[in-house]
């Protein structure tokens, strides 16, 4: 017999407003059917009625996780749609800011991911320790903690101060040693292990089936990261390597992520010691739309939730149209498939390792 | 025959009382008895609610309640009084009776079980032959209680919760009594006070019998609810488990339950495995016992603070593939050792 419950939207693990129908057999869920659309609030039509340089405070509320990452998608947009190339320093800038960006998502994802499996917000606060340390360097380099609201056509809008170098150096000397801590401290928990491997698995066919994005995708051997496929800024020139995992289960989406923040520490580090000299500062005025060149341009970035594409068409003062293709969004789909047949229990865990953001899902 | 050695030292106390015609007064002294004991109970719980609250605050590298009181020390009253203040919301569907007899029955049996443990040899409402396995009987009512609270709130996620309440009894019960039966053989008594004695003329039984010791804590943490055992309240999968439905005084209520059990667990393990009231004679034996619980209190704390939740199919496999034999292998061996 099927037990229907009904999770969310108000539920202490369902990452915001997500609702769940759940089918249970027993402690087996046998279907689950997202509910979205809590927190729609129908930014990419926002956009329209703005002009250009007006809509990055929106695409930061996007992701709140992450929100320079979401900024500098829809910039780059603006980028290509202008025909403006980002000068050679700032776009070491504007690397390393996503790349501390990225460890931030991912710490709080580790944090989220061991509350959704019943930890006592441990894991969480330890996260967010080093989550305000990076913070603190992004409010260094930025100006603002939560929503930076940096990113300007062409460049950023600070340079970094002339401390930054040394302070992010050894902050990222500081966290090196704090990924191995909390390796060893989960990896060498026998329940956390068991939670964790053969949970959830999602097949590479399946993964490329059901079209999943960023670690998600890379947990199940698929070796597809936008910023190696298609290399912006310096990728290319610091040899990133994307992250990949053979099993797909929940232990192959936590260990992507957990490698991709030593492979960002790596980026940073050689980022700060190898970044030319010269003006990182872009367009100050928000009057940039007359120039539009390209009038439908498709950017695609790498955010810590993985593969972004923003799909604008482009009239002279404001977006005509901005669609955009959001990671959190299709790995949703992706839950219902891999929570079947799985235990009521790692439902949340599944979630949680999928590291959905539901402001993001419901735009 | 079970039921009469259990009850017939109490009836013959009682008759014996009786007999010398002061039957009041008796009824007086267990009353009295078992105020003292309330207020103690209290005491424990209001204080290992702090400490819980400071020590896993500590971990996470926070602070903690510091603003109620010098150290935060009078946040749980300040939260018992918000919570008294509210209202119970009662479910359309509830079964209104039980659910609100759910909780006050299981601080009833809670009271009633740590009323059978002696403080030391003279701080005792009664002395049973059978004092152990008689709290062991109550103790596993106590699931089967949380099941009717949770069945009878009419709310799915409590539903949930009290059935695993009872999966979890049945799995962890068994290896406890085969460990227990391991004490007995060792003492040669369910009784309380011949468990301790046994203790000072061995050795600690934790140090005798470190197989049944981790297999006796594993199942009491599990029996306590505790965390990675806590499916019954799992909050990330359950909302609250059986306490869904609960508010108001009926959560400061559920609460309280859940501290005393913690606190009587503690006396289990200290009475059964860490020598129970002895110890150095510059303190007295109460609080030697009291410590001793306190102690086993902080390792649960502390794992409660470091460890996920274990799944339910997980926690049955360990209960019945690992715990069960380790406790069967504990019972040979002190067999083997120490009688044959």
């Amino acid at each position: 017999m099927i037990t229907r419950i009904n999770i969310g939207p108000v539920h202490p693990s369902t990452h915001g407003v997500l609702r769940l129908v759940v089918g249970l057999d027993g402690d087996t869920v046998k279907e689950v059917e997202p509910h979205i659309g809590f927190l729609h609030r129908g930014v990419e039509k926002l956009v329209e009625t703005r002009m250009y340089m007006q809509s990055p405070p929106y695409m930061e509320k996007l992701d709140y996780i992450a929100p320079l990452s979401y900024d500098e998608a829809y910039v780059a947009a603006v980028e290509a749609a202008l025909g403006v190339e980002v000068g050679e320093r700032a776009a070491y800038v504007r690397l390393i800011q996503l790349e501390l960006q990225r460890i931030a998502s991912h710490l709080f994802f580790l944090g989220a991911l061991c509350n959704d499996m019943g930890q006592m917000f441990t894991t969480f606060m330890w996260g967010f320790e080093d989550r305000d340390r990076v913070l603190a360097l992004l409010e260094e380099a930025t100006g603002q903690r939560m929503f930076y609201v940096n990113m300007r056509v062409g460049g950023v809008t600070m340079e970094l101060p002339p401390d930054f170098s040394e302070s992010c150096l050894s902050f990222l000397t500081y966290f090196e040693k704090r990924i191995g801590q909390y390796e060893s401290y989960l990896e060498k928990n026998p329940v956390f292990m068991e939670r964790m491997k053969g949970v959830g698995v999602l097949s590479a066919d399946e993964a490329r089936a059901l079209g999943v994005a960023g670690p998600v995708l890379r947990a199940s051997g698929i070796d597809y990261d936008v910023r190696a496929a298609r290399p912006y800024y310096a990728y290319k020139k610091l040899n990133f390597s994307s992250v990949t995992a053979l099993k797909g289960d929940n232990f192959a989406r936590y260990k992507v992520r957990m490698l991709e923040m030593r492979e960002s520490v790596r980026l940073i580090r050689a980022a700060l010691l190898s970044m030319p000299e010269g003006s990182a500062l872009g367009a100050t005025t928000k009057l940039i739309g007359p120039a539009a060149k390209n009038r439908t341009v498709s950017v695609s970035r790498e955010l810590p939730r993985g593969e972004c594409m923003m799909y604008m068409v482009a009239d002279p003062q404001r977006p005509y149209r901005l669609s955009i293709r959001d990671p959190s969004f299709i790995n949703l789909a992706a839950l219902p498939y891999l929570a079947r047949e799985q235990r009521l229990a790692d439902l949340f865990a599944i979630m949680g390792s999928l590291d959905l953001v539901m402001a993001c899902v419901d735009r | 025959m079970l039921i009469d050695s259990i009850v017939s030292p109490i009836v013959s106390d009682w008759q014996s009382w009786l007999s010398s015609g002061s039957l009041l007064l008796y009824a007086a002294a267990i009353l009295a008895y078992a105020i003292a004991m309330l207020i103690v109970i209290s005491v424990f719980a209001y204080v290992f609610g702090w400490v819980e609250r400071k020590v896993i605050a500590r971990i996470q590298h926070r602070h903690g309640p510091t603003y109620v009181g010098k150290y935060g020390f009078l946040q749980n009253l300040a939260d018992l009084v918000k919570l008294l203040s509210k209202e119970q919301i009662t479910p359309e569907n509830a079964d209104r009776v039980l659910l609100a007899i759910g909780p006050i029955l299981l601080l009833a049996l809670t009271t009633f079980m740590i009323l059978l443990i002696p403080l030391s040899p003279a701080l005792q409402a009664t002395d049973l032959g059978l004092g152990m396995l008689a709290i062991f009987i109550i103790i596993a009512f106590l699931p089967l209680l949380v099941f009717v609270s949770g069945f009878a709130s009419g709310n799915k996620f409590a539903d949930i919760s009290a059935q695993r309440s009872v999966l979890m009894l049945i799995s962890y019960e068994l290896p406890m009594l085969v460990v227990l039966a391991a004490v007995a053989l060792l003492s040669g008594s369910y009784s309380i006070g011949s468990i301790i004695a046994a203790q000072s003329g061995l050795a600690w039984f934790a140090v005798v019998m470190p197989i049944g010791f981790a297999v006796f804590f594993v199942a009491m943490l599990a029996e306590m609810e505790r965390p990675p055992f806590d499916l019954r309240e799992a909050d990330s999968e359950l909302i609250a488990g059986w306490l869904t439905d609960y508010s108001a005084p009926y959560y400061a209520l559920a609460l309280f339950i859940d501290y005393t059990r913690v606190f009587l667990i503690g006396l289990v393990i200290a009475i059964l495995f860490l020598g129970g009231w002895s110890g150095p004679s510059f303190l007295p034996g109460p609080v030697w016992l009291i410590a001793k619980a306190f102690a086993v209190a902080l390792v649960a704390i502390v794992i409660r603070a470091t460890t996920v939740r274990m799944r339910l199919d997980r926690v049955l496999r360990l209960g019945w593939l690992w715990l069960l034999p380790l406790a069967l292998i504990n019972l040979i061996l002190t067999y083997i050792i120490f009688v044959a």
